[in-house]
């Protein structure tokens, strides 16, 4: 077969459209730039830390806030316990979390204190701190 | 607190409180030639601090606080407590500097113009930015590079260079000795020694320049060049930048500004003589 | 759904700019930056503050480009994502 060139113009000299792909369902044409560490701007007090995170759910928590497996002697279930913001605030100023005790909200603290990032609630504990916005 | 020290830094103004006399010492001893901040008024406070009294005394650490901390920083031996200063002037610039945009990366002048050396932790930005600063180009920092955005121009921010493990040996043998801080061997970030900036680099420090080259270098790979696409160069650095999103429009303007005017190249290298070949040939094929 | 009508955020909450064969924008209204390609900047462009269906929207790319690719499902999952970024809402 021979190939004539393919003219941008048809013999009514009018122009040929540009194609525009839509692409397949799965595929994406946006990446939004993702804040790193505390810039996030969604609400402080809204946010949330599990505890421990939901990659772990089932394990649990020892008095210094180390995740081991659930049953452990010496630890605390943790049941995929979610805290609000405002709760762990009142509670790095000397209050308890809500529905612990003495020893329960200690370890859930711990844990919470040595949250890394990338572990989820990292970014909601890490804006606490900051006393500016 | 009992201690203090203030130091200008490029445009920023820090003061350092100190539960202990030792650092507060050491760096003044360090930061000898630099000015004082303006009107005495600091821009940012870091607190080196003891978190229960009786850690002054016994096995001492130090708490790194400040207008901004890190909830999960742990405390550091006394030793170590120049670096702990170190990771408290950063942690006030990461969180909380907003009147220029900061790019982590190392920056050198030559000429009026900037090349900034950006990448991860031991990607060479600290060993790069001193080895060039000894072959005559001016250091304008080695952690954070300042971009402003309403000028374009790069501002400098000349800390102590901070070297690590393998670096420190490379360094030393190209420096005088006096140039340099105490070996700090062991800390969570390995061995650090710290060299001193040039006195011709603290005197220029409140001399921006226009950047004029983007390097993005990888170590440990046969030396290899490519060019970056600008939507490539603009995505990694804001992954570079602490405060790209808290700048909100003027970050987008500085940065898409820089991309767009300024041209990116990656380089791979073996060992730190070919990378500063490398650069010096990219940089006068501009 | 098939009345739902998808529209593009507000012209003044949009900053656009080019990088390569990227359309970045930084979104006012949110303070998120995103880099769209293809088809993405055109379906916003095409959208409107007014809105459209998704057949209303396909009858008006095809004036203006060949779609060699078009499906309804396609082009619900471009909007979808639009919608996931804040940049198109839906009623």
């Amino acid at each position: 077969m021979s190939d004539d060139p393919s003219p941008t113009e048809n013999e009514a000299g009018t122009t040929r459209r540009r194609a525009l792909m839509l692409g397949a369902v799965g595929v994406s044409a946006i990446v939004s730039i993702r804040p790193a560490l505390a810039q996030t701007n969604a609400s402080v007090m809204t946010c949330e830390i599990p505890v421990p995170d939901a990659g772990r759910a089932g394990s649990a928590i020892t008095a210094d806030g180390s995740v081991v497996p659930a049953g452990t002697p010496g630890s605390f279930a943790a049941n995929g316990r979610v805290f609000k913001a405002e709760d762990v605030k009142r509670a790095l100023s000397g209050g308890q979390l809500p529905g612990t005790e003495y020893d329960t909200n200690r370890a859930y603290m711990n844990y919470i204190r040595k949250l890394q990032s990338g572990t989820s609630g990292f970014t909601c504990f890490a804006s606490l701190q900051m006393p500016r916005g | 607190m009992k201690h203090a020290f203030s130091v200008k830094i490029g445009p920023v103004g820090f003061r350092i409180g100190s539960d202990w006399r030792a650092p507060i010492e050491r760096l003044a001893e360090l930061y000898s030639g630099y000015p004082m901040p303006d009107d005495d008024v600091a821009d940012f406070t870091v607190r080196l601090f003891a978190a229960r009294f009786w850690r002054r005394f016994i096995r001492p650490a130090v708490t790194i606080g400040g207008d901004f901390v890190l909830p999960d920083a742990a405390p550091l031996p006394l030793a170590q407590a120049l670096l702990a200063a170190e990771m408290g002037m950063n942690l006030q610039m990461a969180l909380g500097q907003r009147r220029y945009l900061l790019l982590h990366a190392a920056a050198v002048e030559r000429d009026g113009r900037a090349l900034l050396i950006t990448g991860v932790s031991g990607a060479g930005k600290s060993t790069m930015a001193a080895l060039l600063s000894l072959r005559g180009w001016r250091l304008m920092g080695d952690e954070f590079a300042l971009l402003d955005p309403a000028t374009g121009l790069v501002h400098a921010f000349p800390r102590l260079v901070s070297l690590k493990n393998a670096a420190i040996g490379v360094v030393e043998r190209a420096a005088p000795a006096h140039r340099f801080g105490p070996l700090m061997a062991n800390t969570p970030k390995g061995d650090i020694r710290h060299l001193v900036p040039d006195a011709a680099a603290v005197a220029a420090m409140a001399v921006p320049a226009r950047p004029a080259l983007i390097l993005f270098p990888s170590f440990g790979y046969a030396p290899v060049r490519r060019a970056l696409a600008h939507s490539e160069t603009f995505v990694r650095l804001t992954q570079a930048s602490t405060n790209y999103v808290a700048l909100g429009e003027r970050g987008f303007t500085a940065l898409t500004g820089l991309v767009k005017s300024v041209p990116s190249v990656a380089i791979d290298y073996p060992d730190t003589d070919s990378a500063i070949s490398q650069v010096e040939t990219v940089w006068a094929a501009l | 759904m098939a009345g739902a009508i998808f529209r593009s955020a507000r012209v003044e909450t949009l900053r656009i700019d080019w990088l390569d064969d990227f359309t970045i924008l930084y979104h006012r209204a949110s303070g998120i930056t995103h880099l769209l390609n293809a088809p993405a900047p055109e379906i916003l462009a095409t959208l409107g503050e007014a809105g459209m269906t998704v057949s209303a929207l396909a009858d008006a790319l095809a004036l203006e480009f060949d779609l060699p690719d078009l499906e309804t499902d396609a082009l619900l999952a471009r909007l979808n994502e639009l919608a996931t970024a804040g940049l198109v809402s839906t009623t």
